[in-house]
């Protein structure tokens, strides 16, 4: 092997980042400091200002922002709350049931993001908690994936230890399974907060008038009032506060 | 004190009660079809150190999961102390346990992972404090040591710090499954040592598990040999040795060689120079000692020599096998 090959092998990667995520991320940035279209087109080119980040700052979108991340927190709270318990059932399992019982937990994921969702609607009543539990419901299947492979990492004797130095089945978790699982109970919680933040099929579809989401106002800013340096500038602060939320997810040391 | 009747061996070495100590009574265990441990019988003196020595496989570990109550018996009866603690959850059952693997808990630190036991317990800080300090220094932990994770310290040191966390609490029984198996060997007689120290020092009814017949004469105080799921002998290590109840023990404990005629004698108990005559057939230099294999009238026998005197294949060889070193095994080998 040369020593290109790295290089060579990563440029199917690079190639597929580079013009599906980073070119487009260049030009959302650049509309998002441009004048809205006067006429027709989707913005004025050539021009630069800062209004579209100043309008950020209104009560408008403050509260959406706020709402954002109070409804990210909640979903990864259940994606959690959910997924937990059940990637400790399915640790307990016997190995060979193991790999089934995640499969049966992935199943709902092959039905893709729309048919669930208009599933969930015929099922639940609109509202803020149909919202929540239906990003939740699209999320914890990859919580407890990432949850049961950190558990299977951990040693079944420590457990055993644990029991035999006089711990109850209860301590044995909070002290010893709990913060071994820790990290993945962190990667779990910032996926939950990710897809939170991005939430928009959820509130559009489950939520009422009052679940607005920042992925819903960029929604509505493109399509329905066709400010679409507006909607990039809100896109731009979806994905900063993205960034802030797993930051903060970092931050947090184990219990 | 030889131990009498297959399944139902005592033994003792220090005068106790028969409520002390433990006590297993008829247990039995198996995986599925698979029977691991068979209507055992042992009693375990209090105060005393316990080797059970067998091949893997033998159901040693199982027996321990048992005393442990990691596995509850399908049969029989276990008592700690003359406490009845056959389905006594481990965590009532106040048995420390080190692991052959250590199982430290790798998120705390050594100071942490002896003051577990206590911890839950809810003893008071100060004295756990001083517990565990205490029990740091007794098994020779430095201070520079002490807040460091189990990562962190050489396999020597996560021993000590795993035989420390099982005595915090106060263990009614310490058991060892197999402690010294991932150590090298200077370090494993370094460490057997220790095993004794600190058992002598605490007092505490020990058993070790272990499949290496040196550590178990050597650390022991009484020697239980187990195959196929059952006990054939429990006793003091030299009267296990010498005479050993079945073929197996015999074996089990070192070289033997085993006559024709159902008896047996050690090859150190074989003196060079004698009436009888044979011819060598293999040589093996052990440092210490040598080992001469020879064939005397179509019996193939082995005798432990100083390395003085040197042999080669071919030679003859006079020896004698004395009366008083020639042991009659008394019963044969169970089936498995």
């Amino acid at each position: 092997m040369t020593r290109s090959a790295p290089l060579l092998l990563s440029a199917p990667a690079v190639a597929l980042l580079g013009g599906f995520v980073l070119a487009p991320l260049v030009l959302l940035v650049r509309v998002s400091l441009c004048e809205p279209a006067a006429g027709r087109g989707f913005y004025t080119p050539d021009t630069f200002t800062l209004q579209n980040y100043a309008r950020l700052f209104d009560p408008h979108h403050r509260s959406i922002v706020a709402f954002t991340v109070g409804f990210a927190l909640a979903v990864a709270a259940v994606s959690l709350l959910v997924g937990y318990p059940l990637a400790l059932f399915i640790r307990g399992r016997a190995d060979r049931w193991q790999p089934l019982a995640v499969g049966l937990v992935l199943i709902p994921k092959t039905a893709g993001t729309l048919a669930a969702v208009f599933g969930l609607q015929r099922l639940l009543p609109r509202g803020l908690v149909s919202a929540a539990l239906t990003e939740a419901y699209l999320i914890v299947p990859y919580a407890v994936l990432v949850l049961v492979v950190q558990l299977r990492a951990i040693d079944p004797t420590l457990t055993a230890a644990a029991r035999g130095l006089g711990a109850s089945r209860w301590q044995a978790f909070r002290r010893v399974t709990l913060p071994l699982s820790w990290p993945g109970v962190i990667l779990a919680g910032e996926l939950g907060l990710a897809w939170g933040i991005g939430a928009m099929a959820g509130p559009l579809f489950l939520g009422g008038p009052a679940e607005m989401t920042l992925a819903v106002e960029v929604q509505r800013q493109a399509f329905e009032y066709g400010r679409w340096p507006q909607a990039a500038a809100d896109a731009v602060a979806l994905a900063v506060l993205a960034l802030l939320a797993l930051a903060a997810a970092r931050l947090r040391r184990s219990p | 004190m030889p131990a009498t009747g297959t399944n139902s061996p005592t033994a003792g070495t220090a005068p106790s009660s028969a409520a002390d100590g433990v006590r297993l009574a008829g247990v039995s265990f198996a995986y599925g079809p698979a029977a691991v441990v068979r209507d055992l019988s042992l009693a375990v003196p209090a105060d005393a150190f316990c080797a059970l020595l067998g091949p893997s496989g033998c159901g040693k570990t199982t027996l321990l999961k048992m005393i442990a109550g990691e596995l509850v018996p399908q049969a029989g009866r276990v008592s700690v102390n003359g406490r009845d603690v056959t389905a006594t959850p481990p965590e009532a059952r106040n048995i420390g346990t080190v692991y052959q693997s250590y199982a430290l808990f790798p998120h705390l630190t050594a100071w942490k992972n002896v003051a577990f036991g206590l911890e839950v317990r809810g003893v008071p800080k100060a004295t756990v404090a001083e517990r565990v300090e205490a029990l740091l220094h007794r098994v020779r932990l430095t201070r520079d040591e002490w807040h460091r994770r189990p990562a962190q310290l050489s396999g020597g040191q996560q021993q000590r710090v795993a035989v420390a966390r099982a005595l915090a609490f106060g263990p009614d029984l310490l058991l060892l499954d197999e402690p010294l198996a991932n150590l090298d060997r200077q370090l494993r007689e370094e460490m057997r040592v220790e095993l004794r120290r600190v058992h002598a020092e605490s007092g505490t009814t020990t058993i070790l598990v272990t499949h290496d017949q040196e550590e178990a004469l050597a650390a022991a105080d009484l020697i239980g040999v187990m195959y196929a799921g059952r006990l054939l002998q429990l006793g003091p290590p030299r009267e296990v040795y010498d005479r050993p109840r079945t073929p197996f023990v015999a074996r089990f404990l070192g070289d033997a060689n085993l006559l024709p005629d159902g008896t047996m004698i050690r090859p150190e108990a074989i003196p060079v120079g004698g009436p009888r005559q044979g011819t060598v057939t293999r040589v093996t230099f052990h440092g210490g000692f040598q080992a001469v294999e020879f064939d005397a009238d179509g019996q193939p026998l082995k005798l432990h020599t100083s390395t003085q005197q040197r042999w080669t294949v071919g030679d003859p060889i006079r020896f004698v096998l004395p009366e008083s070193a020639v042991w009659a095994i008394p019963e044969a080998d169970p089936t498995p």
